[in-house]
């Protein structure tokens, strides 16, 4: 009998029906009763189960119909951060094993080598190892937190003396103040990177994104390093350059990025010389390089640079007053930026660094989906994480939907209203505001009262608990990631359904003929008077009226504002008559055909001519 | 001449010792600190002071906690509030501007510009009697 005191619910995420029965029947047949193996077969069937269900363990295949490899490992983790993964990797396949532990994976099997104690133990030892990794955390978190009290006191003490607050200092003892407050500046930005790190990698850190002319940031940072340079005896200076350089970045962030390539590039310049910053534009990326005259990268620490804690020799972090963070705190908001970060050899020595990033124009222009087949419904997401967007945009095309983007709600509102949307999904959090408040908005906006809009967030509860928030008629509050079947099964009840169902034309007129004809192309209903038509539009909607004004007692250009839906909005009217001609003006009727020049069939085509033009909207309009 | 009146409120004897040096730098500053909020509470009701400069994390009423009480009492509803608080992310400063705080100052905080980052915060009266 197993004892499974820890692990009682296991995900197996595994597509390989085989591989799945095997794996039933070994803990069947150990008797592991205690523990229950669900299994999916895809990552969005587990990204639902891990929402809803609790999860000792997932044990997962990383070749999965729709995420592959590094893709999925990440995927599982961001659907559960905090359950420990397993993943089931291929014989002789260590380098999937490797990439898999450094995403985040506590372990790994290898397929067709394992018994059932064999998984046991390595599902023991990868919650543990979990166990042990979030203690780090909070205990990371904690104790950064603690240390910035008696820091302040110390630093604010020191900083004090050294300002001759409490009056002038001989030297001797200026100098060894300086010592102490120096170290106690340093102390203060460990601490500042340690949190910062350990948030970034927790998933913590909001980036608020927005356009951000690079060289200004890059002219504060040097502002604000300029003490620090003098003390190595280091000029920096900024190339000039005639465009501007503007980027989509969080300016917070990104000065963090400037100001801490900006300090090593100081730190490993022999004195008397320069660190020279450059920004250029190009097409797609804006480039930003820093230059030193430093000794260089040892070629054996290269490839470890941006890791934490990396000293390219451990008498470095004493002589330079580094952490060792950092560069790997670059990378990491470089990487959120959507942006990339390398180094290389400079031509007569030392180091250049670059960061590249997405142009402001570039991303701007990626707003608006180009791509879509012609005629798709299209939708407005409200999301300023790029890569988030572009990965939602991607998925809802190959279920027919083209997506514009806005990336803030001043954004959002603009494109609102230049375009009609047919639903509009929306992130809470944005840039510059907030995204129930941009729901209130568009909800005032007469073309989007209906609209169906979806709320799609890393944290639905903040919006949920919005007070404004049950008046806004939200179809449904999404966490990150998205469980992208509900998504399309939303989006597709109100839209898809209404553009493809068969249109309802209400005909008055006498003339069968007509009426055959026009139910090839959708649910007719025909009526002989007016009185008749007014009772059928009571009844029920119909998208669009073909009116013979000639045969019909009563029918006139009067009659046209009677002809509303249920909802009380103008419905489009094809009229057709002996002489149309006097309605033609109107701007509800959308065709007036002569009879004596018309055959049924260019009526019918007319008709299904306006149909096609009808928005596949919820909301009816007046067209 | 009236001096300003700073009322600053931190659990930590140390901190407030610091800050008080730190605020005595401008000269028109007068400083009284409080250990606690309770305390802050009736101090800032008796000696109406210009501004309050108030800690995040104290134990039994945290400042956000000191600042809703003071916005509850007409005596007290109108003081500015700038936090001084070691708790400076992004989304926390939102917060805390967001519950009716004028500003937020990160600790650790530069002692020798700490008196003109509050000043900045003061309300326009009493801003003018700047030197």
């Amino acid at each position: 009998m197993m004892s499974t005191k820890l692990i009682k619910a296991i995900l197996l995420i595994e597509d390989n029906p085989g591989d799945v029965r095997l794996l039933q029947e070994m803990f069947s047949d150990h008797g592991a009763h205690n523990t229950k193996l669900a299994h999916v077969d895809c990552m969005s069937a587990a990204e639902k189960y891990l929402a809803e269900g609790a999860v000792d363990i997932i044990l997962l295949d990383p070749g999965l119909p729709d995420a592959q490899g590094l893709g999925s490992i990440r995927r599982a983790h961001a659907a559960a951060p905090g359950v420990p993964l397993v993943v089931l990797t291929c014989l002789d396949d260590e380098t999937v094993a490797e990439q898999a532990l450094q995403e985040g994976a506590q372990d790994y099997l290898i397929k067709g080598q394992i018994d059932v104690r064999g998984i046991l133990r390595a599902l023991r030892h990868a919650t543990e190892r979990k166990r042990l990794e979030r203690l780090k955390d909070e205990f990371v978190s904690t104790v950064s937190h603690e240390l910035r009290t008696p820091l302040t006191s110390i630093t604010g003490s020191l900083g004090l003396l050294m300002g001759n607050a409490a009056g002038n200092l001989s030297d001797p003892v200026r100098r060894l103040v300086a010592i102490a407050h120096t170290n106690s500046q340093r102390l203060v930005r460990l601490v500042n990177d340690i949190l910062d790190i350990e948030k970034m990698e927790a998933g913590q850190v909001a980036f608020n994104f927005s356009r951000v002319e690079v060289r200004p940031l890059v002219a504060q940072a040097i502002e604000a390093n300029r003490g620090f340079a003098e003390g190595y005896g280091v000029r920096v200076r900024l190339e000039d350059a005639d465009t501007a350089a503007d980027v989509r970045a969080d300016p917070d962030r990104l000065l963090q990025v400037i100001t801490n390539l900006l300090s090593n590039a100081i730190k490993f310049s022999p004195a008397e010389n320069e660190v020279v910053v450059a920004v250029e534009k190009g097409p797609d990326m804006v480039r930003l390089t820093v230059r030193d005259h430093g000794p260089g990268i040892p070629l054996d620490f290269r490839p470890l640079i941006f890791e934490k804690f990396a000293q390219a020799d451990a008498g470095d972090a004493r002589q330079k007053g580094g952490t060792g963070l950092g560069l790997s705190i670059v990378k990491q908001i470089v990487d959120r930026l959507g942006g990339e970060v390398g180094f290389a050899d400079a031509p007569a020595g030392g180091t250049i660094f670059h960061v590249q990033l997405p142009c402001w124009d570039h991303v701007a222009g990626l707003a608006i989906d180009r791509d879509a087949k012609p005629g798709a419904p299209r939708l407005l997401l409200c999301e300023d994480d790029l890569d988030t967007a572009l990965t939602l945009r991607e998925q809802l095309r190959q279920v027919s939907f083209a997506t514009d983007f806005a990336y803030s709600v001043g954004d959002a509102l603009t494109r609102a209203a230049a375009t009609q949307y047919h639903a509009i999904l929306v992130d809470i959090h944005l840039p510059d505001g907030d995204g129930v408040s941009l729901i209130v908005r568009l909800r005032e906006m007469p073309q989007y009262h209906d609209t169906p809009i979806v709320v799609v967030s890393g944290d639905t509860s903040r919006g949920r608990d919005d007070s404004r928030s049950s008046k806004l008629n939200v179809l449904d509050w999404l966490n990150k990631p998205v469980d992208f079947d509900r998504l399309v099964r939303l989006l597709a009840k109100p839209i898809v359904q209404k553009a493809n169902r068969r249109p309802r034309i209400l005909h008055v007129d006498e003339d069968n003929a007509v009426a055959r004809a026009l139910s090839d192309i959708g649910d007719v209903v025909t009526v002989n008077s007016i009185e008749e038509a007014l009772l059928a539009l009571k009844a029920s909607d119909f998208d669009l009226a073909v009116l013979d004004v000639a045969l019909v007692k009563g029918a006139g250009p009067e009659l046209l504002p009677e002809l509303r839906d249920s909802s009380g909005d103008l419905i489009p009217v094809v009229v057709f008559s002996a002489d149309g001609a006097h309605l033609a003006a109107d701007a509800q009727a959308q065709a007036a055909l002569a009879k004596s020049h018309t055959s049924i069939d260019s009526l019918v085509a007319t008709v299904r001519d306006r149909l096609a033009s009808r928005p596949a909207n919820v909301s009816k309009e007046v067209v | 001449m009236t001096d300003i009146r700073i009322l600053l409120v931190d659990d930590e004897p140390d901190i407030r010792e610091v800050v008080d040096v730190s605020l005595g730098l401008d000269r028109e500053f007068a400083t009284r600190a409080c250990a606690s909020g309770a305390d802050a509470l009736v101090t800032a009701a008796e000696w109406s002071p210009s501004l309050i400069l108030l800690d995040v994390m104290m134990p039994l009423m945290d400042g956000p906690t000191t600042l809703a009480n003071l916005r509850k009492n007409p005596r007290t509803a109108h003081i500015p509030v700038v936090f001084l608080t070691a708790r400076t992310q992004a989304s926390e400063v939102e917060q805390y501007i967001s519950l009716g705080a004028q500003g937020v100052l990160s600790k650790p905080f530069d002692p020798m510009t700490l008196a003109a980052s509050v000043r900045s915060y003061l309300p326009p009266v009493a801003a003018s009697h700047a030197p």
